[in-house]
């Protein structure tokens, strides 16, 4: 990580995307109550979603990277991104834990394959998904299916004032307790992922009355075998965890 | 000579135009789309029926209520469940209140662009900056709806599940939500002002247009399949209606009705074949931008369409947000066995979802085709007749014009591949 130094130009922003819905890319052009400030702060200089003009080639004070590696040529671009910026972030589920589309993890490639395709084109390379950091090394990770809002602007404002970012590295419960919320594992018995899930939503689906799917993945040492007993005490069967625990973490959950 | 256009910008998801000029004359075109395929098919094998909506979400930032929309209605089908009339209010809301705001991102930030020859909107600012403040204003508006019923977010919401809503706003949340929207009047004026303004480039095109027809009311969530060359159908009936095609260079999938050339799904083809059933105000815009009552079928026209039907889904909110009920309305659906096919008005145009569901509640077979697959053969036939049209114009202008044309269509790459 290398500190942007302002001078007399704002910081250069390449956003790039790999296999994922480009939801992290419409979360940040949205960013609605930030959009006209970050506009004007930063020089998005390859945004593809965004903008027809500029280059991948770089240089970047700072890339954000979304989506997950499926493919064996998004791994040459990954570190070609790496090696051309000062800061690199990885953004939204997909980039970190591998998010939904690490689903097929577990599941032998050509199965999965051949239930969307009926013919073998030629053109498919996909292989077993796998999360930015397995090759290349990240500054911070913007945990969120979407990102959350705080994180995403703890992520741009920390390369404007030159500072490690501070993102959320607590459960989901933290957020319920803010909150106020009633916990619904608790008082409700719903098989809530909020103990072991990376905070950041805000706690919506407690808030809206429903157990926390893990979409921002795994928080640091997670405690997932007490939450697993948790659930078996609440009548869930194995398959039932199981499927608790690989929705947003297969690629932990498959290792 | 060979032109590419390279990475397409300002379109969602990975795809590129190639295409060989010889003698003056228009040799090969394709569309490639590299977008990498995540086998959503293939992922949902395995899972259970209550699992979907929160997996296809994630196959569109831009349509993910949509896909959830779309394969709610499929699974309820298939397990047997029937929703009760508040639910019906809250998912219509739902995806009213996404296609306008899919539809304004479009319009201002992919689309506008071009017709000024920048890049992108930042290039546009400062000129534009009165626009970038009330297409942000505009968006707040209507992701303010998707994001009050969907569960505090407009992206990939969570309170939208088999069954109905586990919460819905309070009555206070919905009468700030009507507040906004009438004070968003002059805002969307001034939008579609804006872009019944540009100047479209001609082109006439033979596509099929294609979209869903529902009595009384403009559909969206349901209806029946109906075109301008006399198509007629259920959605249970469409797999057999209609073939997927693959594509030996791309990854992405093409889709016509059996027997039949390419179609256009989408805001144009939606206001053609249902234009009486657009609201009063929708109806006035759609006759100053001339889509009625003697339309032209030029693929262009797609982004009056949806500026139109931005008007139309404001009124439409209005009204539905008067009938809201806070009450919530979820029963918790149990597992049953079955096959369920449902097909939606994504903003992009017709999407289609089935499921065959074993008794455990686990999904067996899955089907998707997105309102792109649906485009892809049309975009190519148009893009051949655009640049044949254009043969003798120097090549960066043929490029530009066809990179019009393609965002004209506001395909979804992700979505095409998924």
């Amino acid at each position: 990580m290398r500190f942007f130094s302002p001078g007399d130009r704002k910081p250069r922003v390449g956003f790039f995307k790999f296999s994922c819905c480009t939801g992290c890319g419409f979360q940040l052009a949205y960013f609605q109550k930030s959009l006209e400030d970050t506009l004007k702060s930063f020089d998005f200089t390859f945004f593809r979603l965004a903008s027809s003009s500029g280059t991948p080639e770089g240089p970047f004070d700072l890339a954000l990277v979304e989506g997950a590696v499926t493919e064996p040529y998004q791994i040459i671009e990954l570190k070609k991104i790496r090696a051309n910026s000062a800061v690199l972030y990885a953004v939204g589920s997909c980039a970190i834990t591998g998010g939904i589309p690490a689903i097929k993890a577990g599941v032998p490639e050509m199965e999965v394959q051949n239930k969307a395709y009926r013919t073998k084109l030629y053109g498919l390379t996909s292989l077993r998904p796998s999360v930015l950091g397995d090759y290349v090394e990240i500054d911070g990770s913007v945990r969120g299916c979407p990102p959350g809002e705080r994180d995403l602007q703890e992520a741009m404002v920390s390369v404007l004032f030159h500072r490690k970012p501070e993102f959320a590295g607590y459960s989901v419960c933290v957020e319920c307790k803010i909150k106020g919320n009633i916990c619904v594992l608790v008082a409700e018995g719903l098989p809530c992922m909020g103990p072991v899930t990376n905070a950041g939503c805000g706690a919506l689906c407690p808030s809206y009355h429903r157990a926390c799917y893990s979409c921002f993945g795994l928080m640091g040492q997670a405690n997932t075998a007490a939450l697993k007993g948790k659930f078996r005490k609440l009548g869930l069967t194995e398959d039932e965890i199981e499927r608790r625990f690989s929705l947003f973490d297969a690629l932990e959950t498959k290792k | 000579m060979k032109a590419k256009t390279g990475y397409l910008g300002r379109v969602e998801g990975e795809g590129a135009l190639e295409f060989e000029i010889h003698d003056g004359k228009l040799k090969r075109l394709k569309v490639n789309i590299w977008e990498p395929p995540r086998f959503f098919e293939g992922m949902l094998v395995g899972r259970r029926f209550d699992e979907v909506p929160d997996i296809v979400s994630r196959i569109c930032g831009i349509c993910p209520v949509s896909h959830m929309m779309t394969s709610i209605r499929a699974v309820e089908k298939a397990i047997g469940f029937e929703p009760d009339r508040g639910t019906i209010v809250a998912r219509k809301l739902m995806s009213y209140s996404q296609i306008a705001s899919s539809h304004l991102v479009h319009l201002i930030m992919l689309a506008l662009p071009d017709y000024y020859g920048k890049g992108s909107l930042m290039e546009l600012l400062p000129d534009k900056e009165v626009t970038l403040k009330k297409f942000i204003r505009l968006k707040e508006t209507f992701n303010g709806i998707t994001s009050a019923f969907g569960g505090g977010r407009a992206l990939h919401p969570v309170s939208m599940v088999v069954g109905g809503f586990t919460a819905l706003p309070n009555e206070n949340r919905i009468r700030e939500l009507r507040s906004n929207l009438l004070s968003s009047k002059d805002d969307l004026m001034d939008i579609f002002k804006t872009v019944s303004g540009l100047e479209l480039p001609d082109l006439q095109t033979g596509s099929e247009f294609v979209s869903l027809s529902a009595e009384g009311e403009y559909a969206v969530n349901e209806g029946q399949i109906v075109s301008d060359m006399g198509l007629r159908g259920k959605e249970d009936d469409y797999e057999t209606l209609f073939d997927e095609k693959e594509v030996p260079y791309s990854n992405a999938k093409k889709t016509v009705v059996r027997g039949r050339g390419p179609l256009m799904v989408g805001a144009l083809a939606r206001i053609y074949l249902q234009s009486d059933r657009l609201s009063e105000n929708a109806k006035k815009t759609a006759l100053e931008a001339g889509l009625i009552p003697d339309p032209v079928k030029n693929p262009f026209h797609n982004i009056l369409a949806q500026a139109v039907e931005i008007l139309h889904f404001a009124e439409g909110c209005q009204a539905l947000l008067e009938i809201a009920k806070p009450e919530t309305a979820y029963l918790k659906p149990e597992p049953g066995e079955g096959e369920g096919a449902a097909l939606t008005e994504a903003p992009r145009g017709l999407l289609y979802h089935s499921y065959l569901i074993d008794r455990g509640g686990i999904v067996r077979k899955a089907n998707i085709v997105t309102p792109t697959a649906h485009n892809y053969l049309g975009i190519e036939e148009n893009l051949r007749r655009l640049i044949e049209n254009n043969i003798n114009e120097p090549v960066e202008r043929l490029k530009l014009l066809a990179g019009m044309l393609i965002r004209a269509y506001d395909p979804c790459l992700s979505c095409s591949v998924h």
